[in-house]
């Protein structure tokens, strides 16, 4: 389709892209159903990690686009049809959580009416902590999350042959609705799914700990993106390094947004020094733990603070899609450290399995694969977009 | 209403010239006083005086003058200096982070927000000095090599929050200096009058306007603006580590940080678009602080108060949810207890009334942005309120728990801190320009070039 | 504005952005090195129509800002764990977490001093009140709403009438001649400057006379030296007999102190055991407080010989039967409560030294009275000593 006015031509993607996504979905999905059937407690943990990034990129996409159309940017309206695909995995995330549904018991210990009944605390958390209310929470959150996505993109895509400004007029109006909705139901999942892991432990900054990783996960995921497809020509040829700029310095905002978070919600609890909140973090300073934190700390702040702070990298395609990839690691290695140290308090202890490493393959499978489908399907560009034109001409 | 989206919304009505903008803004510094601006100025002096003599009963007679007792240590003084300081984050915010954010709606507001959070900030710096009681010993905050061989304690919060806010201070003076110093190399050159020639000359430090010059200056602004901004986030994160790091239920919350921030930035913009409504009428200047600023400022009010309100409701919920007695009882109280008439203003002020903005008729109608606005500023004085002094009156040990009553010297100091603002306030809007003039410019249509020079990346 | 002034430059104004953009750049074009574009605000473009590069201030903000970090963190570590070392709160003597905001502000705090010091004194060289440019028609048209373009006649290429030329064929609205301003020569005597160095000096004497001998007595600056409350010796009418210092309540006794049971009676109940073992130390110390205390009356072996000779009632012999009947105890009861002429010796002899006088006073008494078999240890103690030649 070539739209003159924009210059945007749509480009076919390869073959190989498909087979790709294809190969390592089914070859990530295969292994981790050896690894539920051999060890279904262990493959759990691992799944919900897989589980939990997924979220961050889907839902974290979703709020980007709210975000755009709610103050009005015009910056990153030609690749806001990016981020519309990556939250394209919302509406399969009722699918993905279901082996967790099924795997509750093997999870969390609040499940288990023997823990229960032994401890004072988490008798009195039952009328939050049970399992029906939680799988309605969670099911009633992912649909709501559906609906708000159904109509965000729906909305989008009419645009694009119709032109209606209305659009985005309602599009604003949906977006300044969804985002408080998005600040509650993403911290109730950050607590169900996560906090509640070891239910003695609470933390009232834990949803915008999620929240900060979710946001700076979904940029990187946009900027690897952008820059990949731009590179090959599927975008435009007026998105140019500086645009790449600001997204870099949304990166670099968000990893310091991180870290103030991260060291608030430390710093606290190592002032007041309370044994009944210590207990997280001493469960994360015993043996190869400690090298873990120490290590986010390292992958997470410093290093990207430092690259991201030179003014010339912020404008170079191939070090963007290096510290992109950098941090969508190590916003893995982040959940990965928020869940697993959960494990003895669930009665095992913590071993590394490979199980760890299957998960995270078949996610990425499963985000190209959804991706590819929708790019065929829709534009890559916004084409009807009023803002469009402004997007392509900003300059710095 | 059709809007078109493809344009920008204009950022200064009614296509002035370049000339004029100097005109329009410098016009209150060179007339004489109205009576409007003598009046408002004697209620302000006024609040001022009643202030110094409840100050000055305060460091004769001590601090029994306050209603402070045990358990209830801090009252009024800290409530009011974490008040005054969150104010003052406004202006930061519009200065800095609205300009890394590119946002150049924020020309018409930034230099008169960046002034109100110099006068806020010290408005503020008073309290932490006068609640220890011997004032005169605070220089030993400071880390310098003294008699006693004692240096400050830094592992406290109290003295982070020491150099927090003097950084703060400097760092905003710095700023706001820097912006005013081309603005008054245009009133030295346009003004006749030796005197104020002389004084404009002095503190435009020689300006001449020369590229060479401007090109270091708007890199240094950029370096300024992205230093400000994480200093603003970390000063109220500070002042809020003051009772985060503490064991009182109701006070070690690991969300205080990013809660105060916000709740901060909810009232400074809540007493800059107070200020602005009434600067924009008095002074004729609703073209250039046009409805679409008020607008604006009343979206990111209801923002940050919902992340407010997020807060409180995180708050209660983890206090059910940690099955701490303590905890449960402390925000349970608030709702039930004796202080829950302050509670009751709190929620309304900053949860029930924002919810009006999602009006586009509430947001563009300047009178009832004025009392939201002013509605805001009670609700956060009184959040601040009933953190502090219903967590202290109800802490642990029911054997200890006492009810704090504010005295008329309370009172007293409360008034003369805004008496003290207003009247910086008002003294700076006929001294100095209230909006920058040159930003002003630079913003018009028309101003920038529509020939490449080359673009050049700050 | 005579002729005989030096030209510093000559100065060219343009009314539209435009404009200046394209004047600039030929301008940098022609190979003209000394020139400068005022405008009265930052126009887009003009760096690089002027060839000027990026603004290397960033890298003075980098500087000072880490330099600061490192220090502040070096210095609390220093005062905390090497200079003073507290523990507080239980926190180890490095906690380097709580150092952190601290750190965090003074980067801030110093990146941002030298970066608009740096900015100011080093790449603008302001303040600089006394450039050529100032009060001239130029900079005030250039500060209201026009763009200019200054050529200095430093410049290698200048040539007056041939810059005239070229700025014209740029486009300008008008041209303007930039003078050297005059030399003003500076007498040192003249009486605006001995005024201000008279003032300055009164101000400062007066400022130093107040604040050293007036503020220093006033509240706060007199460091709390008058307070409200009573000095040792000093007057007040809050007790009706005007005195500040009082003496304790009656029966007040200081803590760990055991009051004496029989104070003040004649006869104790159950008179109190002596709580001292003989030691020659003891008895050597008790010989010298009965030399000092009690001989005066009693004699220096107790015999009741007194040297004062009359003046003072003597005190009995203490080896009479009645005397060394008595137990300790009575003694002790004596000497602390006093008894007819003798005075109570307790505010004199401290309560362990009195039980040493008792100890030598037995000594005395057994002196006087020996038992028989005293005569033979005496004996075998001095066969013992002939044995030795060393004694």
């Amino acid at each position: 389709m070539l739209s003159t006015d924009i210059g945007y031509i749509k480009k076919e993607f390869p073959k190989k892209i498909k087979t790709i996504g294809l190969t390592l979905f089914v070859v990530g999905t295969a292994l981790g159903i050896i690894g539920f059937l051999v060890n279904p407690q262990r493959a759990s943990l691992s799944y919900l990690v897989t589980f939990m990034f997924l979220v961050s990129i889907g839902i974290g996409s979703l709020f980007l686009v709210a975000l755009e159309y709610a103050v009005g940017a015009d910056w990153s309206t030609p690749f806001r049809r990016i981020s519309e695909f990556l939250a394209g995995i919302i509406p399969f995330l009722i699918i993905l959580v279901i082996p967790l549904l099924l795997n509750l018991k093997n999870i969390f210990p609040w499940t288990h009416k023997s823990i229960v009944d032994s401890s004072v605390l988490l008798r009195g958390k039952t009328a939050y902590l049970n399992v029906p209310f939680f799988i309605a929470r969670t099911i009633g959150i992912f649909l709501i999350w559906w609906i708000f996505y159904y109509f965000l993109t729906r909305n989008s895509r009419k645009q694009d042959s119709t032109k209606d400004q209305y659009l985005t007029k309602k599009n604003i109006r949906i977006s300044s609705g969804f985002i408080p909705v998005f600040g509650f139901s993403i911290t109730a999942i950050a607590f169900d799914w996560m906090m509640s892991l070891e239910p003695n432990w609470f933390s009232t900054i834990y949803g915008v700990y999620y929240f900060a990783g979710t946001v700076l996960c979904a940029l990187a995921a946009l900027t690897l993106f952008v820059i990949l497809l731009n590179e090959h020509g599927y975008l435009h040829s007026k998105i140019n390094s500086e645009h790449y700029y600001t997204l870099g310095l949304l990166m670099f905002a968000f990893t310091v947004f991180w870290a103030y978070i991260a060291f608030s919600q430390y710093l606290l609890i190592w002032y007041a020094d309370m044994p009944d909140e210590t207990i997280w973090f001493m469960h994360r300073w015993v043996g190869p733990w400690k090298v873990v934190s120490l290590a986010i700390v390292f992958t997470h702040f410093v290093f990207p603070f430092f690259y991201l702070l030179s003014h010339s990298i912020k404008l170079q395609a191939k070090k963007l899609k290096f510290i992109a990839i950098w941090i969508l690691c190590s916003h893995l290695l982040d959940l990965y450290w928020l869940v697993m140290p959960g494990m003895p308090s669930n009665g095992y202890q913590y071993y590394f399995s490979w199980t760890d490493l299957v998960f995270p393959i078949a996610g990425v499978g499963l985000l190209i694969l959804i991706f590819k489908f929708l790019s065929e399907k829709y534009n890559l560009l916004p084409i009807g977009d009023p803002k469009l034109q402004r997007g392509l001409d900003f300059h710095l | 209403m059709n809007i078109d989206y493809t344009k920008e919304l204009a950022l200064v009505e009614g296509n002035p010239r370049l000339a004029d903008i100097d005109e329009i803004i410098t016009r209150p510094l060179t007339q004489p006083p109205t009576r409007k601006f003598y009046i408002a100025l004697s209620v302000s002096v006024t609040a001022l005086l009643i202030g110094a003599y409840s100050l000055w009963l305060t460091l004769y007679y001590g601090i029994g003058m306050w209603g402070n007792n045990v358990p209830v240590g801090w009252a009024f003084d800290i409530t009011n200096f974490v008040f005054w300081i969150g104010i003052g984050h406004a202006g930061t915010l519009i200065s800095a982070i609205l300009f890394l954010l590119r946002q150049k709606w924020r020309t018409g507001i930034a230099r008169f927000a960046e002034a109100m959070t110099i006068f806020a900030v010290m408005t503020a710096g008073i309290f932490p000095v006068i609640h220890t009681g011997r004032p005169w010993l605070a220089g030993y905050l400071i880390p310098y090599p003294n008699q006693h061989l004692l240096w400050p304690n830094f592992v406290s919060p109290l003295l982070w929050d020491v150099f927090a806010v003097s950084t703060y201070f400097t760092v905003s003076l710095m700023f706001w200096y820097m912006g005013l110093i081309p603005d008054f190399a245009i009133l030295r050159d346009k003004s006749v009058d030796k005197i104020k020639k002389t004084i404009y000359s002095i503190f435009s430090l020689g300006w001449r306007n020369s590229n060479r010059h401007w090109r270091h200056y708007e890199k240094t602004y950029m370096i300024m603006a992205g230093l400000a901004t994480p200093l603003v986030l970390s000063v109220h994160t500070i002042v809020s580590f003051d009772f985060a790091v503490s064991l009182i239920p109701g006070w070690h919350e690991t969300i205080f940080p990013p809660y105060f921030v916000a709740g901060a930035i909810y009232s400074g913009f809540a007493m800059v678009m107070t200020v602005l409504i009434i600067v924009r009428k008095v002074f004729d200047m609703e073209n250039i602080i046009t409805l679409n600023h008020l607008e604006r400022m009343a979206k990111v009010m209801l923002l940050t108060s919902s992340l407010v309100v997020y807060a409180y409701l995180m708050e209660f919920f983890i206090a059910w949810y940690s099955q701490i007695p303590a905890e449960q009882y402390d925000f349970w109280a608030r709702v039930v207890g004796p202080y829950r008439w302050g509670w009751y203003f709190m929620v309304s002020c900053n949860f029930l009334i924002p919810q009006l903005i999602w009006f586009k008729k509430i947001r563009r109608s300047v009178v009832v942005l004025f009392v939201i606005s002013i509605c805001a500023n009670i609700g956060m004085w009184f959040e601040r309120f009933i953190i502090i002094v219903q967590s202290l009156s109800r802490d642990y040990l029911p054997s200890s728990w006492h009810m704090f009553t504010p005295t008329l010297v309370d009172f007293g100091v409360l008034t003369g801190s805004f008496g003290l603002f207003f009247t910086l306030v008002l003294l700076f809007a006929k001294t100095m320009p209230v909006i920058s003039i040159v930003e002003t410019k630079s913003v018009l249509e028309g101003a920038q070039p529509t020939v490449h020079g080359g673009s050049d990346h700050e | 504005m005579s002729e005989n002034k030096n030209l510093n430059s000559i100065a060219a104004l343009f009314d539209t952005p435009n404009k200046i953009i394209t004047a600039a750049r030929k301008v940098k074009e022609s190979g003209y090195t000394k020139f400068d574009v005022n405008t009265p605000y930052p126009v887009h473009g003009m760096d690089k129509a002027m060839g000027l590069g990026q603004s290397k201030i960033g890298y003075v903000t980098l500087f000072f800002g880490f330099s600061g970090a490192i220090f502040i963190f070096l210095f609390m570590g220093w005062t905390m764990a090497i200079n003073y070392p507290y523990i507080v709160g239980g926190k180890p003597l490095f906690p380097f977490q709580a150092f952190i905001p601290i750190t965090f502000e003074v980067t801030i705090l110093c990146g941002s001093i030298a970066t608009v010091v740096g900015m100011l004194a080093v790449f603008f060289n302001l303040p600089f009140l006394s450039h050529p440019i100032h009060d001239s028609n130029y900079i005030k048209e250039v500060s209201n709403d026009k763009f200019g373009i200054v050529i200095e006649a430093q410049d290698p290429l200048f040539e007056r009438e041939r810059v005239i030329e070229f700025l014209k064929s740029l486009g300008a609205e008008k041209i303007e001649f930039i003078y050297e301003p005059e030399k003003e020569e500076f007498k040192i005597l003249q009486p605006k400057f001995i005024s201000f160095l008279v003032l300055v000096a009164a101000l400062t004497s007066l400022g130093t006379f107040v604040t050293l001998n007036k503020l220093m007595y006033v509240v706060p600056f007199n460091w709390m030296d008058n307070q409200k409350k009573s000095n040792p010796q000093s007057e007040t009418n809050f007790f009706y007999d005007g005195y500040a210092m009082r003496t304790p309540v009656v029966g007040t006794v200081a803590k760990g102190f055991m009051p004496y049971a029989y104070q003040g009676q004649a006869q104790p109940k159950v008179p109190l055991a002596n709580p001292t073992l003989p030691t020659k130390q003891l008895l050597k110390m008790g010989q010298e407080k009965f030399l000092t205390f009690c001989s005066p009356c009693h004699g220096n072996y107790a015999q009741g010989v007194s040297r004062l000779m009359g003046q003072f009632p003597p005190g009995p012999t203490l080896h009479s039967a009645k005397i060394i009947g008595y137990s300790d105890g009575m003694i002790y009861n004596i000497i602390t409560n006093g008894q007819n002429a003798m005075p109570s010796y307790a505010y004199q002899i401290p309560r362990e030294q009195r039980w040493a006088i008792i100890d030598y006073v037995r000594v005395l008494q057994r002196a006087q009275n020996p038992n028989p078999s005293d005569f033979q240890a005496i004996k075998e103690l001095k066969k013992e000593s002939g044995k030795n030649a060393v004694n």
